[in-house]
Parts: structure tokens; C-alpha cells; sequence
């Protein structure tokens, strides 16, 4: 398929843009099979360079000869465009419509884009989990790395090595995917070298209405207690969403079979819950009135300071199980790809200085949402302004992000790297030129052939 | 009146827990006629813990078997807890603390006792008369002078000795004009805009009551204004008063000008929140602050029911407006409300912060506070007698003051690097107008402070602030000068709650300190690196 079979139209003259913070531009449009470029010659520069997978929705209108585009970007930018001409109008609208929903990774930018800088480090063998194990080894010999997902059949979500407790060997650990939702058994996320308390995560037990139970799942958890010593298991599930999911296969931790570890529940929204939240925010952001009451009754409604209390208040509880009452934890929730991998990571940041450096920041995303599986191509298909129907988008990596920035805030002198970073981050995940965020595991990845593609962190 | 009378029991042993971010404080405590003490040993130490007993906002006290508790919330939003052994001893000081942090008379209060090292009485009392600042406009114009019409304050009770207006006017005039204004607030001069010749005036509302009475000299007053201005200025005046409030007015005998007597003189109403609501608004939102466990909901729409922010929106935007129509119209204002002691001030001194580049340097913010709320008469001892915690009957406090360090706050966060000064001022200004041992925010007018001779016999807050060892914490070290008007955005999303002042106790100080340091460490290491001269005494020839 050529991408000239989808763009009717690809230049118009006179063009006029309006974007935020810059007074109005007249130029030349053009639409390429990734980008829409406007450039009024001028400088040398264009004024505008946006790539269509950053759109999440285009609205037209028409006054006389005159149609207007408005695109509604993901990164929440909102940019107007003048096009003289009915017909010019309507082919280019259609034409960003049809190039900003291709569903083909393979087909997508990073794929095409060649960098103009000079690449002095190839990112994507710069965080590999043998160069992360390297790190706890030399602290602990409890822990091995295992390759039993190295053809991504065991666990088709996680990475081809994981770290697992040195009792359990291979054929064990098959048995425990089995029992896991995903095939996602437990794996360590973070060993806390003060006490030797780990951080470990998975999918919830498929207990089902049965009581199944996995012994090789009890051996692998247990294998993390020091003897006599209790462990946590943090459930980011209200307790009876969690014993709902035992009708669907679902399930939790039995304390008859689990006798050593304390179960905690807490309620993470998710999905389209969190979605909606995101819209909400967006449009009281954009709201005009100019009303205070209304602003703030809007900000209320959006939810979205709640979830961020609740998901920093959860972080919160796992780092002091780990560095207060000195237990081991698991956290889970039902896949154990999106409210799990927040919670992990934020501990981290909570507990471990290094991952406040820019390498270790970088080394903990790669970590704990990219290898871990969060699967951001669904979760960042669509962002606040789409108005087709949701499927699986939800903005976990935002508010994710928004945590950190919360933290940040409050103890300004503790980070390597500012709100800049986090905003990149934020806008890469959605829509970028690098291949990093594409696939939604990391075997969609090796499977699309990405090694050609460059990193964001290269 | 002997302060002894009133201390019961002279000392007990005690314990303080002064909230959770700071370590809790053992010792012996003690009653004194200004001050509650805590000595860690028998003898006074450099670790004494002293509270100026004024700045007790109100008291409750629990006793349980052989001790007591004292719970002290203070005028500042801190909330200490004393807890003291023997039962007695704490109904005594509790007794104690309560009758001496009520005291009303000014001359028995702290300021005129405090005698602290280093600091010389009469300092820093002449650095802002009303002379120095009439010299400035005297710079730019000849349509204005200094009348001492007022010098024994039998003109105006609330007004000081010396006030601008148009040279036009006799003092005959003045006097007339006087007496068709509430509590005698004639229209002075506020500011004087040099870039677009205008002038930002304010009064009180004017008396013309149900018979729409008139007066020939107020009238002539405003129109030489206008005259003294650019030709063909325009005039607008801001009454703070909804249009409905201030028709009613004119039933209990004030009102607004009236359109044919004021020719050229157009009306706009942009209302304030003044007096009660106020105060509640400020008691609803450090009762919000104050709850660590409520749920996000709880706390946005408390939040937003307190509507503290929506008050801080409206000073902002009228502000706003004042500064435009002098600035972008080359229109004179006159901003008054009902008494002309409250928003107008709030209004005038905040316009002058958006347009005047002198009045965000350091000296220039403290000036415009001497000018514009204390010799302007605004009555802090009445509006500043009790806090958010109190728990006697509200009768004339409201936290205008306060409201006006916010709007401050804001535009320092919205043009960080346009004001000379920092948070750290503002809380200063917040901290001392409430409870000080600086005479500065003593008394309600230039008349009761002549009375008290509060000049002669107190320290000036401005000596205290500006001595070198403060200026780490109060000034702001990315301050560049700019010449430029300042226009804040009062769209709700851009005002914030200023937390540094409202979460001031329950946050650890921690991390913004440390921050601070490394802002004033980034800040003068630059200065040293740009500012440094490559010469080296020791090679100069030697004559």
C-alpha cells in the first residue's frame, strides 16, 4: 500500500495557521505520507511539523469558500487551519483522517526516520536486564536470571529474561504461568539493598470459583520470606472486585494456602474510568468561562486528583512495607500490566535515589513499563479529544507521570531532571518520531523487526 | 493595671509539641506580662522558645487525672500543644494566657517595651512620609500639590497630615468636599501614572443620601482632575460596591456620584467581598487546610464552597482594570467602596504593583504598604484583632490585608523574576500585621498613632526587616529590574492556592528551604562569575 493512494490532495497554497502562543501564519500546507507541514518561508524553519499519529481528532467547518480544520492533537495542543477552497478542504481533511489511523506498526514513522543528530549510543541495548541483575548480584545470591520466556511462550507479555528466586528452576515457573493471568508469574521488579526486601509483581492467581490452587506458585513467593517473616501482597483491586473476578477465573491469594502473607486491598481505577477522567481534566482546562466556582467543581468532577492520591498513597504503603516494616511485598491487580506497574515504579522512585537520575529514570521506564509489557500502543492510541469509540486507551503512563511530578514538586532538589523530561516522555508515548513506545510488549517488538529503529534515550 | 495581676501562677514544667514536622520542646514554662516562655534549664538560655502571647489566637484547655493540656492555635495558623504537669498550674496559665492575649490598650502592647539590640529608636520611621512620595509626582507634573489641611486630622480622622491633590483646589474646598464624603475621606491622589500623564485617585462613597444631595466642591475637585490630566482625559470610577448595594446605600445616607454631576466621569461596579463574608471565607479555607484526612472530593469542594480563590480572582481582575484604563485608555480612576478603607486599598495598592516598576523593588513595596493601607487608614488593629481560629464573635476583623499579600503572591508566581522580593516578605508582612513586637501595624489611623505616639516609642517593622541578617529569607535572588507593566492572568486555572502560607505548618520545611539555598547559591555565584573586575590591587604601580 502506498501512502499516495491516501493523500488526495498534497499541497495548498495560502494557507493560514493558528496555534497557541504565536500570532497567525499564512503558508504553503503540505501532507506527506507521516507529517503535516506548514512553512511560510520566512525563515528557514517551518512553523509547523506534526506527525498525524499525534492526531487524535479533526473537526471541519465551512463559511462560504472558506473551510477551517481544527485539529485536536494528543499532546492536547489545539491548532487551527484556514484552507481556501471547499474541495481542497475536504480532501485534506479526509486524507489526515485516513493517515492518522493506520493500524500497521510496521507502517508507522520511526520506521521511516532517519535522525539528524548523531547517535553516540545505541538506546536499545542500553538498559538489557543482564546489565540491571548485575546490579542486585552483587548484593544477594537468592535471586537467578531465567530465559524460560526467551520465545515469549510462556508469558507472551513479558520480556525474554526475568529475574526469579534461585529455588524455582525453569520447568516450576511453567507450571506457575499457568496459574497467573497472562502467563504473568511472579518476577522481582526491585531488590532493596538496605534489608534485602524485595518488590516483586504478576497478573492475579486464576483462583476461579474452584479454589485452585498452584504449590509452585506458594514455593515461588515463599521463596522470598526470611524465616518467620510475614510478606505483603498489595491487591490494587477493592476487595469485591477481586472476589468478583473468581467468577470470570479470576481470584486473589487464599489466606488458607498463602498462610505467611498479609493481603491488602486498594482501588485503582482503570480503563475507560480513567479515560473519561482525562477528557473531564482536559475540557475544564480549556474552559473559558472564567469562573472560578466552575473551574474548580469541573477539577472535582474530573477525578483526577483522586487518582493520583490514591495511586501515590498505594506506592507509598509498598515502599514502607519494604523499608519500615522490613517485609517482601507482591503487588498484582488483575493483568498486572497497568495499576501494578504503577505502583512498582513509583516505589522505586519513593525508595531508590538512583532512580531519580536521568539514566536510572530511564533505566526504570525501560524496566518496569516497557519490558514489563504495558501495552502502550492500546493504552496510547487515543488521547483526551478522540471522539470515536474507546476500546483499550486509558492514560496509565500520564498518571504515572503526573505522580512523579507531584513527588518532584515536593522535594524539588531530589530529581536529576525536571518537569521537562516528564512532559517529552508524556508527548513521546502518545505520537513520536522514535520506536520506543511502539508494540505493546516486547515480543510485538521483536516481532516488528524494531532493533533498525532508534530509541528515544539513544 | 499591673500585668502581674493577671499572671496566676508564675511557672510549671511543661512539654511543647509544636506539630509534627518539628521535634517536641521540655522544659520549664513561664507566664510573663507579653510572653509565654519555655526554658529547657533552670536559668534563661540562648534555646529559650518564646510566644508573643498576642499572637494566641484562641485556647483550649483539657486536664486528665494529675495534668493538663493546652492547646494554643495562634494568629499565624500554627497550632501548638502545651502538655503541663499538675492540674492547677494549667487552669492558671490557661486563665493567664487567655486574659493577657485579649488585652485591647495600645500603649500597655509589647511594641512599647520591645528593646532589641542593634536597633535604634526613630529609625526608619522618616523613610516614608507622604513628602517623599509628593516629590516624585512634583517631578513629572505641576497639577498637583501638598495640603497640610488635614494636619490635626480634624479634616479627615483617617486620613494622615499631608495628602496630594489638584492644585486647582483650595483647602476651603478641601474641607467642604470632606463633609459630603464618608468619614470625611475626601478623593486624594493615589498615583501618579508618568507614561500616560493619568492618575489613579481614591476616596469613600459620597454622602448624597435619599435627597441626592450634592456638593459644589467635591464636584469641582474631580473636574480639575480631569483638567490637571491630559486634554480630554476621561474618568472612570471603580466602586467596589455591586450596583444594587450601593443604591441602597443612599437609604442609610451614602450612594454614588451622580451622572450629571460628574460630567466626564463614567461609573463601573466591580464588587468585592468585604468585612464578614471575608472573614468566613478565610476561617472555611484554614479549616479545609487543616484536615489531613478527607478524601480529594472533600478537600476541592471545600475548597471551592470557602470561595477564597474566587476573592482573590475579583481583587486581581478589578486591579486589572484600574491599570488598563490608565495605562491603554489614558483614563484617570477613582476607586472607592462604601467607608474607602478596605477594597479601595486593596485595589489601589495592587495597581500600582502591575504598573510601577518602583513599587516591586524592595523599598518601593514598603513604601506602598506605608502609604497605601497605614497612613492610608486602613484599620488593621480593628481588622487584624482575631484570625481564622478564633472563637469570640466576629466584629470588625476581616483579612483584606491578607487577601492583598495573595493577589501579591500571585503575580510573583505568574512574573517570577519582577519582584525584589520573595514569599518569605510576604509572610513577614502576614506574620506581623497580625501579632508583632514592631509598632508598625499598631492602631487604626495616623491620628490614634500620633495619639499613642507609636513613632516616638516603638520600632519600625521596615528597621527590623531590612537589617542585613533577614535579607536571605525576604529578598528574591532572580529579581531583574523591569520597567514594563506586569498583567497577571486571572483566569481560574492560573491562581493557585498559596500553600506556602495555608499549608505553611502541616508540610515539612524542609525540601523549600534546601531549594531556596540553591536558588540564592545559583544567583550570587553568577553574580560573582559576571560581575567580577579582573583587577588585582597588589599589581597597581605604586605612586
Amino acid at each position: 500500500m502506498e501512502f499516495a493512494e491516501l493523500i488526495k490532495t498534497p499541497r495548498v497554497d495560502n494557507v493560514v495557521l493558528h496555534r497557541p502562543f504565536y500570532p497567525a501564519v499564512e503558508g504553503t500546507l503540505c501532507l506527506t505520507g507521516h507529517h503535516l507541514i506548514l512553512s511560510s518561508r520566512q525563515d528557514n524553519t517551518e512553523e509547523l511539523w506534526l506527525l498525524h499519529s499525534n492526531i487524535d481528532a479533526i473537526d471541519k467547518r465551512f463559511v462560504g469558500p472558506l473551510g477551517t480544520i481544527i485539529i485536536k492533537c494528543k499532546d492536547f495542543r489545539i491548532i487551527q487551519l484556514d484552507i481556501p477552497g471547499m474541495e481542497e478542504c475536504l480532501n485534506i481533511a479526509s486524507s489526515i483522517e485516513a493517515l492518522s489511523t493506520l493500524d500497521s506498526i510496521t507502517l508507522m514513522y520511526p520506521f521511516f526516520y532517519r535522525p539528524m543528530f548523531e547517535v553516540i549510543e545505541d538506546g536499545w541495548h542500553s538498559f538489557l536486564p543482564e546489565q540491571e541483575f548485575e546490579l542486585y548480584s552483587s548484593a544477594t545470591s537468592e535471586w537467578r536470571l531465567s530465559y524460560v520466556n526467551k520465545e515469549f511462550a510462556v508469558c507472551p507479555s513479558y520480556p525474554p529474561i526475568v529475574i526469579v528466586p534461585k529455588a524455582m528452576d525453569d520447568e516450576a515457573l511453567r507450571k506457575v504461568a499457568t496459574f497467573r493471568h497472562g502467563g504473568r508469574f511472579p518476577v522481582l521488579s526491585y531488590y532493596h539493598k538496605k534489608n534485602g526486601m524485595v518488590i516483586m509483581r504478576s497478573g492475579q492467581p486464576l483462583t476461579g470459583t474452584n479454589g485452585r490452587r498452584c504449590k509452585e506458585d506458594e514455593k515461588l513467593i515463599n521463596a522470598t520470606l526470611r524465616a518467620g517473616k510475614r510478606g505483603y501482597i498489595i491487591d490494587t483491586r477493592p476487595l469485591n472486585v477481586a472476589q468478583q473476578a473468581r467468577a470470570k477465573g479470576g481470584g486473589f491469594e487464599q489466606e488458607a494456602h498463602y498462610p505467611q502473607w498479609r493481603r491488602i486491598h486498594k482501588s485503582i481505577e482503570r480503563y475507560h474510568i480513567l479515560q473519561e477522567s482525562l477528557i473531564k481534566l482536559v475540557e475544564a482546562c480549556n474552559d473559558q468561562t472564567h469562573n472560578m466556582d466552575r473551574w474548580l467543581s469541573r477539577l472535582e468532577a474530573s477525578n483526577w486528583l483522586t487518582h493520583i492520591k490514591e495511586i501515590l498513597t498505594t506506592a507509598c504503603l509498598a515502599a514502607q512495607c519494604l523499608d519500615r516494616e522490613g517485609a517482601s511485598i507482591l503487588i498484582h491487580g488483575t493483568e498486572g500490566t497497568d495499576s501494578t506497574l504503577q505502583v512498582t515504579s513509583l516505589a522505586q522512585i519513593i525508595l531508590e535515589p538512583r532512580s531519580r537520575t536521568i539514566r536510572g529514570f530511564e533505566a526504570l521506564i525501560e524496566r518496569e513499563w516497557l519490558q514489563a509489557g504495558h501495552p502502550f500502543q492500546q493504552r496510547c492510541a487515543q488521547s483526551a479529544y478522540c471522539n470515536s469509540k474507546q476500546k483499550w486507551e486509558s492514560p496509565v503512563f500520564l498518571l504515572f507521570l503526573d505522580c512523579v511530578w507531584q513527588i518532584l514538586r515536593q522535594f524539588p532538589c531530589s530529581f536529576e531532571f525536571n518537569e521537562n523530561l516528564l512532559i517529552m516522555l508524556f508527548e513521546h508515548a502518545y505520537a513520536s518520531q522514535f520506536g520506543t513506545f511502539l508494540g505493546n510488549n516486547e515480543s510485538e517488538r521483536y516481532f516488528s523487526a524494531l532493533e533498525q529503529i532508534l530509541q528515544v534515550f539513544g | 493595671m499591673e500585668f502581674s495581676e493577671l499572671i496566676r501562677t508564675g511557672q510549671a514544667q511543661a512539654e511543647l509539641l509544636r506539630g509534627p514536622e518539628m521535634p517536641p520542646l521540655r522544659g520549664t514554662l513561664c507566664v510573663t506580662g507579653h510572653h509565654l516562655l519555655l526554658s529547657p534549664g533552670p536559668q534563661a538560655t540562648p534555646d529559650l522558645w518564646l510566644l508573643l502571647l498576642r499572637s494566641v489566637d484562641s485556647i483550649e484547655k483539657r486536664v486528665a487525672g494529675d495534668a493538663g493540656t493546652i492547646t494554643l492555635r495562634c494568629k499565624d495558623l500554627r497550632v501548638l500543644q502545651l502538655d503541663i504537669e499538675g492540674v492547677e498550674a494549667t487552669l492558671d496559665i490557661a486563665r493567664s494566657i487567655e486574659a493577657l492575649s485579649s488585652l485591647e490598650s495600645v500603649i500597655t502592647s509589647f511594641p512599647f517595651f520591645y528593646r532589641p539590640k542593634g536597633l535604634r529608636l526613630g529609625e526608619a520611621w522618616h523613610f516614608h512620609p507622604p513628602e517623599r512620595y509628593y516629590k516624585r509626582v512634583a517631578r513629572e507634573t505641576r497639577a498637583w500639590r501638598l495640603s497640610e489641611a488635614n494636619e490635626d486630622f480634624s479634616l479627615c480622622p483617617s486620613y494622615p497630615r499631608a495628602v496630594i491633590v489638584p492644585r486647582a483646589v483650595d483647602d476651603d474646598a478641601l474641607a467642604l468636599s470632606a463633609r459630603f464624603r464618608h468619614g470625611g475621606r475626601f478623593p486624594v491622589l493615589s498615583y501618579y501614572h508618568a507614561p500616560s500623564g493619568t492618575v489613579l485617585l481614591r476616596s469613600s462613597q459620597p454622602l448624597t443620601g435619599p435627597q441626592k444631595r450634592r456638593c459644589a466642591d467635591d464636584e469641582e475637585l474631580l473636574r480639575a482632575v480631569l483638567a490637571g490630566a491630559r486634554p480630554g482625559a476621561r474618568g472612570f470610577i471603580v466602586d467596589t460596591r455591586s450596583a444594587q448595594a450601593a443604591k441602597q446605600a443612599r437609604m442609610t445616607g451614602g450612594g454614588t456620584e451622580a451622572k450629571a454631576a460628574y460630567p466626564g466621569w463614567k461609573r463601573l461596579h466591580r464588587p468585592l467581598e468585604r468585612g464578614r463574608p471575608l472573614q468566613e471565607s478565610f476561617v472555611r479555607l484554614v479549616e479545609a487546610c487543616g484536615d489531613p484526612e478527607q478524601s480529594m472530593d472533600r478537600w476541592l469542594s471545600r475548597l471551592d464552597g470557602c470561595r477564597w480563590l474566587s476573592h482573590v480572582k475579583e481583587a486581581l481582575s478589578t486591579a486589572c482594570l484600574a491599570a488598563q484604563g490608565m495605562e491603554w485608555e489614558g483614563a484617570c480612576i477613582l476607586v472607592h467602596g462604601a467607608e474607602g478603607t478596605d477594597s479601595t486599598l486593596l485595589v489601589t495598592s495592587l495597581a500600582q504593583l502591575i504598573l510601577d516598576p518602583l513599587s516591586r523593588t524592595m523599598a518601593g513595596f514598603q513604601e506602598l504598604i506605608e502609604r497605601e493601607w497605614i497612613q492610608a487608614g486602613h484599620p488593621f488593629q480593628l481588622r487584624c484583632a482575631h484570625s481564622a481560629f478564633s472563637h469570640t464573635r466576629p466584629k470588625h476583623e476581616a483579612p483584606i490585608f491578607l487577601l492583598f499579600l495573595d493577589c501579591v503572591w500571585q503575580l510573583g508566581r505568574q512574573f517570577p523574576l519582577s519582584l525584589e522580593f520573595g514569599e518569605g516578605m510576604l509572610l513577614a508582612l502576614f506574620d506581623h500585621s497580625y501579632a508583632s513586637p514592631f509598632g508598625t501595624f499598631l492602631c487604626n489611623s495616623e491620628k490614634e498613632r500620633c495619639l499613642c505616639e507609636v513613632r516616638t516609642r516603638t520600632h519600625s517593622l521596615w528597621s527590623g526587616l531590612n537589617q542585613p541578617k533577614e535579607q536571605r529569607k525576604l529578598r528574591n535572588p532572580l529579581y531583574v529590574p523591569n520597567p514594563l507593566a506586569i498583567w497577571p492572568s486571572v483566569e481560574p486555572q492560573s491562581l493557585r492556592l498559596w500553600q506556602g502560607l495555608f499549608l505553611r505548618w502541616t508540610h515539612p520545611p524542609e525540601p523549600s528551604e534546601v531549594a531556596w539555598e540553591k536558588v540564592w547559591q545559583i544567583a550570587t555565584d553568577q553574580e560573582k562569575t559576571e560581575g567580577s573586575q579582573p583587577t588585582d590591587s597588589a599589581s597597581e604601580p605604586q605612586p
